[in-house]
């Protein structure tokens, strides 16, 4: 039997330990500015942000490098100025066909790896509204991902004039075309992260959060195409890897024409996959 | 000040928290004591919202936690040392949460060097011992200078002087007029920082009261009485309310009476007395008394040994 003594509390007279020091109240109120810079902090500040967005680059140079390395066998033709400017610009592009998989892998483990590690609960308690931490974490991570997307396709385009120049084939990066290119491939990967963030949040689950995405991005246009009739082919070009690589170059195969129109069908699979996040993240217990 | 009003919790066809209703007083520390499975963890979720209540409700300093302005500044919470993501390191998790409210990164330092956390701050977490984990842990929930403070286990797996350390933090919080919420495996540990008590058993509150009543109600002191004629003294409290008990040959202990009742009436008898102890209760005899019948978990022994415990939510995230 124990024989400890209840003591009072009262009586136990400890030395008061170093207390914090009291907080100025000033400008120290939740704020959607003070939730993105938080989001941005956070997001910085682990390794495989660093990692996923270097090998988007190195990836999309490295593309670019194969596509323009000079070979004897076009070493005397001439090219009509069109076609040189397809070479450049599917140089400049060829990289987000696979730095796509990289930032959609990134956006589902910015999410999910909240939930691993319980970091949610330090989020959801510091924004107990939950919503304006989900929208946060969207802008940054769009916002980030759409400059290393910039930073790709530029870096691309002069890896690609510089190489392909040996052969007289330029195309100015001024082209209407080629800024399309170039804007357009890294705004649609920066809505393939903030896809795969919703896909992350509705999922909650690393390893199916990351299978649905890419199932969605690559697996959904091979399956379709396997099946014979009609109606894959009027589904197809609302598929989001298909209307979203109109954004950036019109492949001349897709039935929906304008890129805006190709925009407007990427971003309606975001919209989908950020209000399911949204309507869950907001019912869910954390 | 922490109030609830029918507060319950149901996982499914589980009730984890069964229309309790208290109040959490500023100015002392106030103890959540119960076994594991009583529903302890999943009410100090309710108060921060990350867990929504089936039904009734609970509110901080006079709102719902989430309609206040600044949450952070109302209530610092540690529900779950693992709470951090394992990747970054402490400065910057501590960086990342205070950018919310504009809290600068001065008063990151100071809660960093407040709780000894300066040699790891820029460490990754993951390589936290659990005692660091937890220093983390209570740094975040000092971050906003907070009226309301929750701890959910704060000791847990800290060595001597950081319990010292955890006590003497929570009496000077409280004695500031701070409303503090802390919950612990360590009755021992409650005895000595609690002053009032909150005791869970299956969801429902068994016991609301300050720590000494509680001792008190629950447990009857005992004497230990030792004399070579144990057998004649024992004859004189033969009588209804009064249990003696004989220990040894010449040792019994008396449960009913006083010390000093036994000493006259030895006395008045001519028996002689080697040892008169009396034994008051501790907070541990207490608690077993009181959740005796609302152990959920209970081990092959009959009693229940103290265990990390599993939020139900938790439990569910394993199921997945």
């Amino acid at each position: 039997m124990s024989t400890l003594t209840a003591q009072n509390p009262s009586a136990t007279t400890d030395a008061a330990p170093g207390l914090p020091a009291p907080l100025p109240a000033s400008g120290s109120g939740l704020s959607f500015g003070g939730i993105l810079r938080s989001e941005w902090i956070k997001l910085r500040s682990l390794r495989s942000t660093v990692w996923s967005f270097a090998l988007v680059i190195v990836v999309s140079l490295g593309m670019a490098l194969l596509m323009s390395t000079p070979t004897a066998s076009v070493d005397n033709m001439v090219f009509p100025e069109e076609q040189q400017l397809g070479i450049v610009l599917s140089a400049t592009t060829f990289g987000i066909f696979f730095g796509q998989m990289i930032v959609a892998v990134l956006g589902v483990i910015s999410v999910t790896g909240e939930y691993s590690t319980g970091m949610i609960k330090s989020t959801l308690t510091a924004v107990p509204r939950r919503l304006p931490a989900l929208a946060a974490k969207m802008i940054v991570m769009f916002v980030a991902t759409f400059i290393v997307g910039v930073i790709s396709t530029v870096g691309s385009y002069f890896v690609a004039s510089l190489l392909l120049a040996g052969n007289d084939i330029s195309a100015d990066l001024f082209d209407p075309l080629l800024l399309q290119g170039v804007f357009g491939g890294a705004l649609y990967l920066g809505l393939i992260a903030v896809f795969a963030q919703g896909i992350g949040a509705i999922l909650r689950s690393s390893a199916g959060g990351i299978a649905l995405a890419l199932g969605i991005l690559l697996v959904l246009p091979l399956v379709l195409s396997m099946i014979p009739g009609e109606w894959p082919d009027d589904v197809g070009p609302y598929l989001l890897s298909n209307a979203g690589v109109e954004i950036f170059m019109q492949t001349g195969f897709s039935v929906i024409e304008e890129s805006w129109q190709n925009l407007l069908v990427t971003l309606g699979w975001v919209a989908v996959s950020l209000g399911l996040a949204g309507l869950l993240l907001k019912s869910r217990d954390a | 000040m922490i109030q609830a009003q029918s507060l319950t919790k149901r996982y499914g066809s589980k009730t984890a928290v069964e229309s309790i209703d208290f109040t959490v007083q500023p100015g002392k520390v106030t103890g959540l004591l119960g076994p594991n499975g009583a529903g302890k963890s999943t009410t100090m979720r309710m108060v921060v919202g990350l867990d929504q209540p089936t039904s009734g409700s609970v509110i901080v300093n006079g709102k719902p936690y989430r309609e206040h302005k600044a949450p952070l500044r109302e209530v610092g919470v540690l529900l779950d040392a693992k709470a951090v993501h394992t990747g970054r390191s402490a400065h910057n998790h501590l960086l990342a949460l205070a950018a919310t409210h504009g809290i600068p990164a001065s008063r990151v330092r100071e809660v960093i060097e407040l709780t000894g956390l300066q040699s790891v701050a820029r460490k990754r977490v993951g390589g936290f011992s659990l005692g660091m984990g937890q220093r983390l842990g209570i740094a975040v929930a000092l971050l906003g200078d907070p009226a309301t403070l929750i701890l959910d286990e704060p000791v847990n797996g800290l060595d001597p002087e950081g319990v010292l350390w955890v006590r003497h933090l929570t009496r000077s919080l409280a004695a500031e007029g701070r409303t503090v919420l802390l919950s612990s495996h360590l009755m021992s540990e409650m005895a000595l920082t609690a002053d009032h008590l909150i005791v869970l058993g299956r969801g429902k509150v068994i016991a609301d009261a300050p720590v000494d009543d509680i001792i008190n109600a629950s447990t009857r002191s005992t004497v230990r009485v030792r004399s070579p004629r144990a057998t004649d003294l024992a004859a004189l409290f033969a009588r209804p309310n009064v249990t003696v008990t004989s220990v040894e040959r010449d040792v019994l202990e008396i449960v009913g009476v006083t010390a000093a009742e036994i000493g006259d009436a030895a006395a008045g008898a001519g028996l002689p007395l080697h040892e008169l102890a009396p034994i008051s209760g501790s907070l541990e005899d207490a608690y077993m008394a009181l959740t005796q019948d609302e152990v959920e978990y209970r081990t092959g022994g009959g009693t229940a040994e103290p265990e990390p415990e599993r939020s139900p939510s938790e439990l569910q995230e394993v199921a997945r």
